[in-house]
């Protein structure tokens, strides 16, 4: 904070008026600006002690030590209640601004965080799609451009934003998104050659990267210094803060990508506290960023999804906490977002030969909620390579 | 192969019955021979040069500098494949080993598995990590708690000094080979401090890697699976009859030998009971048999009552494994790019050496394929490569602690002892994003513009990781109570759980966090921060380089792998003559060596130097 304020001010001083953001990046924003945010939670968040059925006896004895009783939830139906370390999305649903989807995930499910993350990434289970399935959104939504339409700020890029037609900016730290020179050294600075007559892919590759390292750098660090909001994201923004920062600055980016890092969702020992510490990181920040966006006058024009590679086994472990598991809930969040359950909780008596839950929702209907629902496409079948039916979640 | 096969049966499908059988044998030893040596051909022995010689060096080790490539360049083909993969006859380089701080004692293991396990086993037994509960009187677990702290402190910063002594390794072996395939096996085989919480195991493991990281494949796969560092990652320790747990086992058929899809849920259960009751003692492996089910499993159609090692053995029986192992080797010596084909014959010749990898290294090293446009110079180096090699042609001989080694591989994607997940790091273009390749640059930077305002991060908290610390440091100094000095006083407002300071009067979880940090940074010996002993101005005058142009000729052979076009060398020329005023270079020796700095600093930032 006082890094930002010490930039305001040594931008005051140097002349510059301090317009209001709102005004500052109106010209910018595109002619459709709706955003889509995509949080993931890496490991497997278990959303059985996330989204808890108190009702359900069955449950209880599932999870004999690691079940939430009921006096802990945070209440949300007559059926249903939050973890405790739920409390932001809690206020979220209480405004109706969040749809829980139950059940969501594939035909033979993959055990492995890596595989079954690629499923999830690309959409397209057991293909090898080189493309990730924000990519090939991007590339069909807008083929030709503009640049900087899907920002990823993490420290790799996810396979989900891999595109065919656009370099997705990478970064985590934008004040690190900065090449030192000196100025004696500007005008020697070699330009990019892109006549690269050894068919050296690599060299090709590499090239891209830096031409997009060299347009992107300077207005990722321009909108991160301009930055200056109040709002509380907790103790772990998870990126989000940064989102709203090149949002702020009027980014022509529609799919921003996240995720919570170091697969922290993986919780085979010990997981209660743990589990609650991890969902309160996630859900004070998605809770802190919705009301950035109010107080940006965006609230309207960005929704979040928020997801996990797989749920975890409907039984406990012998070590408080569980395996790998299958099906699981999904998030969609935002004002635009009708609140409520939509899709099926899997029965707990009706457990697959793993003692998995069983799906009930193809996660693509999801993702093709997404796709025609909020970013108005009508080419989700093309983009997920199947006809996978929308839930009536913006409408 | 599968070419091979098809031709096979064509000619049989062409050939009458009676010729056929007289045929036949002849022509099975024919395929045979020609098996031999169609999966990799060698290079012609005179083909061996100095562009290949200077390719070998670069991906066995961490780049050369030209004296190395000269000499190897002088052998011949096989003397040098042999060289780089035995290493020599006679080590010039001795290792000192690694010199523990003394930060660990016996109270500490096991060490429980989280803060509160720590404090109910204390409140239980009236003792943990070593240490009795105090009798009576205010915060009784207190002394409990900072012990706890000090040790994730303590075993982070001294696996912190494990890899800088790793580092050192790297840069100054004569046997490069041995790091650098301990380097593959550590993302082979990953495991993760933060998760591990024991320098010791660390270490252990990284031992393992140095000592059978080029010996026989069934033999480091069975040291693994009973590591302890191995042991506690993937919670193996918890994986008892009653409960089997799966994570140990299916990392081992999925991440370790033969990848996704090869086996059946089914086997990966199986599997997991046949490492039932395997767990470490500190740093022992130790069968606990009573926690063993010695019932009948079926592992991949195998039946009996199996035990792990069984297990390893019919993995190591299957096909898919030595083409899964053969072509993540070749993928990591030469090239991303592997056709099913040659990942097919890979595996079979690493099947047929008994899964020795020495010789199975030597016939990828002195292969064409290894040898050709499609491999030289199309490598990503990896950020610990880079930093290393960098280090390495700049004729460094110390590994230097400013710019920290693991700060910087870490921001750069690649942290030793600290891979993001357990199947390690994805190499190639995975290494690369626009804010990763200025961060590369920035690296460079650092190196030859040393940063005055250095400051050891690991032992200084800075205040925007760790606020929490540096405020009740300064409200213990200033006189506050231990419950004030650790009370949170920015309003944080609605999002309030994690933010809520513990308020359990038997301890208090902030002072243990700061206290913690204080005991770690009074017993773990610093990292010395010397900087790079770079000089340029010497390396150019002896190169023999007259003027500007041979100068920046002579900087691009010796830094890239690739060509640079000549119109960027002359503008990189013509650069350094405004800087210096001359073109010839011996004139002004005396202030050569920043505008040199300037030079190499552009050179080192173009796409071209991230390929090795």
């Amino acid at each position: 904070m006082d890094r930002r304020l010490l930039l305001k001010q040594a931008a005051a001083l140097a002349g510059f008026a301090l317009q209001p953001l709102k005004a500052m990046s109106s010209p910018l924003i595109s002619p459709n600006p709706r955003i889509l945010v995509v949080f993931e939670l890496s490991g497997g968040n278990d959303g059985l002690n996330t989204i808890v059925p108190y009702k359900n006896d069955e449950y209880y004895k599932l999870r004999p030590t690691i079940a939430l009783p009921k006096s802990k939830l945070l209440e949300i139906d007559d059926e249903w209640g939050m973890n405790p370390g739920f409390a932001g999305m809690k206020q979220i649903w209480d405004r109706g601004d969040l749809a829980i989807i139950h059940g969501c995930g594939y035909e033979r499910p993959s055990y492995s965080h890596f595989t079954s993350m690629a499923y999830w990434h690309t959409a397209a289970p057991n293909s090898g799609d080189p493309y990730g399935w924000c990519g090939r959104t991007a590339d069909a939504l807008a083929p030709h451009g503009p640049e900087n339409y899907i920002i990823n700020i993490n420290s790799s890029q996810s396979l989900a934003v891999q595109s065919k037609y656009h370099t997705p900016i990478v970064f985590d730290d934008p004040s690190e998104f900065r090449k030192i020179i000196r100025s004696e050294q500007l005008s020697a600075i070699p330009d990019i050659k892109k006549n690269n007559a050894q068919k050296n892919a690599s060299l090709d590759f590499l090239h891209d990267i830096e031409k997009s390292a060299k347009a992107s750098s300077l207005r990722v660090r321009k909108a991160w210094e301009n930055y200056d909001s109040a709002v509380d994201y907790g103790a772990l923004s998870s990126q989000l803060d940064k989102v709203a920062a090149c949002i702020a600055a009027g980014f022509p980016t529609q799919i921003y990508y996240v995720a919570f890092r170091n697969n922290a969702f993986d919780t085979h020992v010990h997981q209660v506290n743990l589990h609650q510490r991890l969902l309160t990181y996630a859900a004070d920040a998605v809770r802190g960023f919705l009301a950035d966006m109010e107080r940006l006058g965006m609230a309207d024009n960005v929704s979040l999804m928020m997801f996990s590679e797989f749920g975890r086994r409907a039984g406990e472990n012998a070590n408080l906490g569980t395996d790998h598991g299958s099906a699981n809930n999904m998030f969609l969040a935002g004002k635009s977002v009708k609140g409520g359950h939509y899709g099926k909780a899997p029965n707990l008596l009706d457990l697959d030969d793993t003692d998995n839950l069983k799906f009930t929702t193809d996660f693509r209907r999801v993702y093709a909620t997404a796709i025609e629902g909020w970013l108005e496409s009508k080419k989700a079948e093309h983009i997920l390579k199947g006809k996978f039916q929308s839930f009536p979640i913006f409408t | 192969m599968p070419r091979l096969k098809y031709s096979f049966l064509d000619l049989r499908a062409k050939t009458s019955a009676n010729l056929c059988k007289a045929c036949l044998g002849a022509l099975i030893i024919f395929l045979g021979a020609i098996n031999q040596g169609i999966a990799l051909e060698r290079l012609a022995a005179e083909d061996w040069d100095t562009r290949n010689a200077t390719h070998l060096l670069e991906r066995t080790g961490f780049g050369a500098t030209p004296e190395d490539i000269k000499n190897l360049s002088q052998l011949s083909l096989e003397d040098a494949v042999n060289l780089v993969v035995d290493g020599p006859k006679i080590r010039t380089k001795n290792f000192n080993s690694f010199v523990h701080s003394g930060v660990f004692d016996i109270g500490l293991d096991p060490f429980p598995p989280s803060r509160p396990a720590t404090t109910n086993l204390a409140e239980k037994t009236g003792e943990a990590l070593g240490i009795k509960v105090r009798p009576d009187g205010n915060r009784p677990l207190q002394p409990i708690v900072d012990k706890f702290f000090y040790w994730l402190r303590a075993s982070r910063l001294e696996t912190d000094r494990v890899t800088q002594w790793w580092g050192q390794r790297m840069l100054v072996s004569d046997y490069p080979l041995q790091e650098k395939m301990a380097l593959f096996w550590h993302g082979h085989f990953a495991t993760n401090e933060d998760k591990v919480r024991d320098y010791r195991k660390m270490l252990q493991q990284l031992e393992l890697f140095h000592a059978e990281g080029l010996g026989d494949f069934r033999t480091l796969m069975i040291a693994v699976s009973q590591n302890p560092a191995m042991l506690m990652f993937l919670d193996a320790g918890v994986n008892i009859k009653s409960a089997p747990n799966e994570n140990f086992a299916r990392e081992i058929v999925e991440i370790f030998t033969m990848g996704v899809g090869h086996y059946t849920e089914h086997d990966v259960r199986e599997a997991a009971r046949t490492f039932t009751g395997w767990n470490f003692k500190g740093l022992s492996f130790e069968v606990n048999a009573s926690e063993h089910d010695n019932g009948n499993k079926t592992f991949l159609g195998h039946s009996g009552n199996l035990n792990g090692v069984d297990v390893i053995d019919i993995i190591l029986q299957q096909k898919v494994t030595s083409e899964f192992i053969a072509g993540k080797i070749y993928r990591f010596l030469a090239s991303q790019e592997l056709t099913n084909e040659l990942k097919e014959e890979l595996g079979i010749a690493l099947k047929s050496k008994n899964y020795q990898l020495k010789p199975f290294l030597k016939d990828i090293l002195s292969s064409q394929q290894f040898y050709s446009d499609k491999v030289v110079a199309t490598r990503i180096k990896s950020p610990v490569e880079l930093v290393v090699s960098t280090y390495r042609k700049l004729g460094l001989e110390n590994l230097p602690g400013a710019p920290d080694f693991n700060y910087t591989t870490g921001r750069l994607g690649q942290r030793l002892m600290h891979p993001p997940t357990v199947a390690g790091w994805s190499y190639g273009k995975s290494w690369i994003t626009p804010s990763l390749i200025i961060q590369r640059s920035n690296f460079i930077h650092a190196v030859l513009f040393p940063d005055i305002a250095f400051i050891p991060w690991d032992r200084y908290p800075d205040g925007d990781t760790n606020y929490n610390i540096l405020s009740v440091h300064k409200k213990i100094k200033e006189g506050l109570t231990i419950t004030d000095a650790t009370k949170t006083n920015v309003d944080y407002g609605e999002a309030a759980l994690s933010n809520q300071p513990d308020r359990n009067e038997e301890f208090n979880t902030r002072f243990g966090s700061y206290r913690g940090w204080q005991m770690a940074i009074e017993r773990v010996k610093p990292i010395e921060r010397d900087l790079p002993e770079v000089n340029l101005t010497d390396m150019v005058l002896n190169s023999g380089a007259l003027n500007t142009k041979e100068t920046v000729t002579y900087l691009v052979d010796r830094f890239l792998s690739v060509p640079l076009d000549l119109s960027t060398q002359k503008s990189l020329s013509d650069f350094l003559e405004k800087e210096i005023g001359t073109q010839q270079i011996s004139q002004v020796a005396g202030s050569l060596e920043y505008p040199l700095r300037l030079v190499l600093h552009l050179i080192l930032s173009l796409p071209e130097y991230q390929l090795g």
